[in-house]
């Protein structure tokens, strides 16, 4: 019978939610002046009525996932979760749409690290697989654990398995 | 074999019957219909349409003389000496597929021309030669499909070849052997299904308009039409209309035979081959190696006349002229479909009992909103179309939409079945129309599992596996109980089989 394998353990950074709430504030504070402008000329050049509508529901939408977002953070941090093993790259995440990814080493083509301003302030490190097919991200890990993560993928999927 | 060679003479000739061809319209536009303008996009475009043509023409004899090619035992080699050198070389191993095509050019010379589609990606994915000698090309393919490691297989291949009754046609290789040529009812529900007559009407129609420019009678057809709609009685009419039909069946009848008529389906050990069409022949082969998954997919049509259409998703993917590339034959009868992919994948099984969904997936479906029904109704209150000058109310055709994606979502529930037996894993899933489909856990890409919170309460999973292919190819299928899905999971990951189910022969197929 087929063997139990299980759901990855392994965790983002801490500092992970820090930098995320600093990211979207930041999204937050271009958008209220960009929505704050658009209002402004709304009210100067009296455009028609229902832009003026779709302006305010957008700016109480935009307020509304504000206040959310330090338990969005909360949860994104909660739920993800990853996995390395010779075989297979696994990643978890979501609270509200969960996801899970298996990713064969052998079909792993390139690995990389990035790092946003934001991200330096903390210390943190992005880190990109690209596979046959597209692109996943593993968000926010310390320097060293980066670092050790990137090498050991890059050594797993350099093990060429004889079936294409 | 292993010296530099031209090409053949005659690509001269298919050269610029090609330029005659592909500057016909350029040169009827510029010389006859806008012959007498004197704007000067027209004025100077006549003298730069002459120049290119010249030094097109010019280049041709040139070209021919400055390039050669090379077939080697591991690699083809192509060269061009001009006032800089230029070579490419292509070893056979990233040769992916050979495709063939005899048009109507090559058929009167008795030659053909070859396609060497490679793994590299870019311009240079391709190789073409425009112009080949019927043994030649063989050679060619021979060398490709050899790669150096020669079997006894191959040697007794080699003592057939040397035969000089070369047909175009694939070699008398061991285990060569023809799965399909379609009888004329095959033809005859091809042309049933696939609308053909329908096809007809635009053709016709812009043989109307061009003939009506042709000759300065705008107007004057239509003026003929409505004329007829007139002063002829009913039944004039109608007998009218009914052999118009008949030609339309018919038309449709000879294009459907003309591309799906002469129609062969062979394999050997290692590869498949495939050759079609009347006045224009195409031939190409996939590699079995490369098949990543196997699809049979039916249209509401071909359900009605029992058809069906087997594709094979393939690695390192066609150019994309021509997309049909991967289907096997659109127009296969349901069980001589699911017989013949065990008879040209071996390996590969169709299982014939597949889980269902459970009864709570139907309610979720019934549930999730439709998109299009929305964005429809919203478009139907906004605009009130009215449907061939009947005037409806708008709500009318609304609950018409809304009736089909509720039909369609109850029909999805019970199409819907999945399975795995030791190395592979079968997805049927669909709704007015369904697809099967095949792969083996080694070809699988990738996997993800998603959930909203929905799926999470109710214990349900959506699975989608990536496989390799170009473009890339997603297989979704929805709701399917977490039970399965854990089994599933550890499947792929753990390098366990799962227990085999009993192969079908499908003679008791849905």
């Amino acid at each position: 019978m087929i063997r139990e394998v299980p759901l990855p353990k392994q965790r983002l950074s801490k500092d992970s939610m820090k930098a995320w709430l600093i990211n979207e504030i930041i999204l937050n504070v271009i958008g209220f002046l960009i929505l704050g402008v658009l209002l402004y000329l709304d009210y100067y050049f009296l455009w028609k009525e229902w832009i003026g509508w779709i302006l305010i529901i957008l700016t109480a939408l935009t307020i509304i996932d504000m206040i959310f977002s330090p338990l969005k953070m909360r949860l994104h941090y909660k739920h993800w979760r990853f996995d390395i093993s010779e075989e297979f790259l696994q990643l978890k995440s979501g609270a509200i749409n969960e996801k899970q990814q298996l990713i064969p080493m052998t079909r792993i083509q390139s690995v990389t690290i990035h790092q946003g301003p934001v991200l330096r302030r903390y210390k943190l490190y992005n880190i990109k697989v690209n596979t046959i097919t597209t692109e996943h991200t593993i968000p926010a890990l310390y320097e060293t654990e980066a670092m050790e993560l990137r090498n050991q993928i890059a050594h797993y999927a350099n093990v060429k398995e004889p079936e294409a | 074999m292993n010296q530099e060679k031209r090409y053949h003479p005659l690509i001269i000739l298919h050269d610029i019957w090609r330029l005659v061809s592909n500057s016909i319209f350029f040169f009827i536009f510029l010389f006859i219909i806008q012959a007498n303008s004197e704007f000067w996009l027209y004025k100077y475009g006549r003298y730069a349409f002459v120049l290119l043509f010249i030094i097109i023409l010019l280049d041709i004899p040139v070209k021919w003389f400055t390039s050669r090619y090379k077939i080697d035992d591991k690699s083809l080699q192509l060269q061009r000496r001009l006032f800089a050198n230029s070579s490419r070389t292509i070893p056979y191993e990233n040769i992916q597929h050979v495709r063939r095509k005899t048009t109507l050019f090559h058929r009167i010379f008795n030659m053909t021309s070859l396609t060497l589609e490679t793994n590299v990606t870019g311009d240079h994915s391709s190789v073409t030669f425009q112009v080949l000698t019927p043994e030649e090309s063989m050679d060619i393919e021979k060398q490709i499909r050899r790669k150096g490691n020669i079997t006894d297989r191959e040697v007794i291949f080699e003592e057939n070849q040397a035969k000089p009754a070369i047909e175009i046609k694939y070699g008398n290789n061991a285990g060569y052997t023809v799965h399909f040529t379609p009888a004329k009812r095959d033809i005859f529900k091809a042309a049933l299904t696939s609308f053909s007559f329908i096809a007809v009407i635009p053709i016709a129609w812009s043989l109307i308009s061009n003939l009506e420019q042709l000759f300065h009678m705008e107007g004057k057809i239509e003026g003929m039409f409505s004329n007829m709609l007139h002063s002829w009685s009913w039944w004039m009419l109608l007998i009218f209309l009914t052999l118009l039909m008949l030609a339309a069946v018919f038309g449709g009848g000879i294009l459907t035979a003309l591309r799906y008529g002469k129609y062969e389906i062979a394999s050997d050990v290692d590869h498949i081959y495939i050759s079609k069409g009347i006045l224009e022949m195409t031939s190409f082969m996939i590699t079995k190696a490369n098949v990543q998954a196997v699809s049979v997919h039916q249209s509401w049509m071909k359900r009605i006349l029992g058809l069906a259409e087997v594709k094979l998703i393939c690695a390192g993917g066609t150019s994309t002229e021509e997309l049909e590339v991967n289907t096997l034959y659109p127009f296969l009868p349901v069980q001589r479909a699911y017989s013949m992919i065990r008879e040209i994948l071996p390996d590969y099984q169709v299982a014939a009992n597949m889980e269902r969904l459970p009864k709570k997936a139907l309610s979720l479906r019934m549930l999730r909103p439709s998109w299009f029904w929305m964005i429809a109704t919203v478009f139907l209150f906004y605009f009130r179309p009215d449907f061939f000058g009947i005037e409806l109310a708008w709500w009318v055709p609304s609950i018409v939409i809304l009736l089909l994606v509720i039909m369609s979502r109850v029909l999805s529930f019970f199409q819907t079945g999945f399975t795995m037996s030791g190395e592979f894993v079968q997805f049927k899933t669909g709704g007015f129309t369904n697809k099967l489909f095949l792969s083996k856990r080694t070809k699988i890409a990738e996997l993800q599992l998603t959930r909203n919170i929905i799926q999470q309460k109710l214990g349900l999973v959506s699975i989608m596996m990536s496989h390799r292919a170009r473009p890339v190819k997603h297989t979704r299928i929805n709701d399917v109980p977490i039970e399965w899905c854990k089994v599933f999971r550890n499947w792929y990951i753990s390098k366990e089989q799962a227990p085999v189910q009993q192969r079908t022969n499908w003679s008791t197929s849905r």
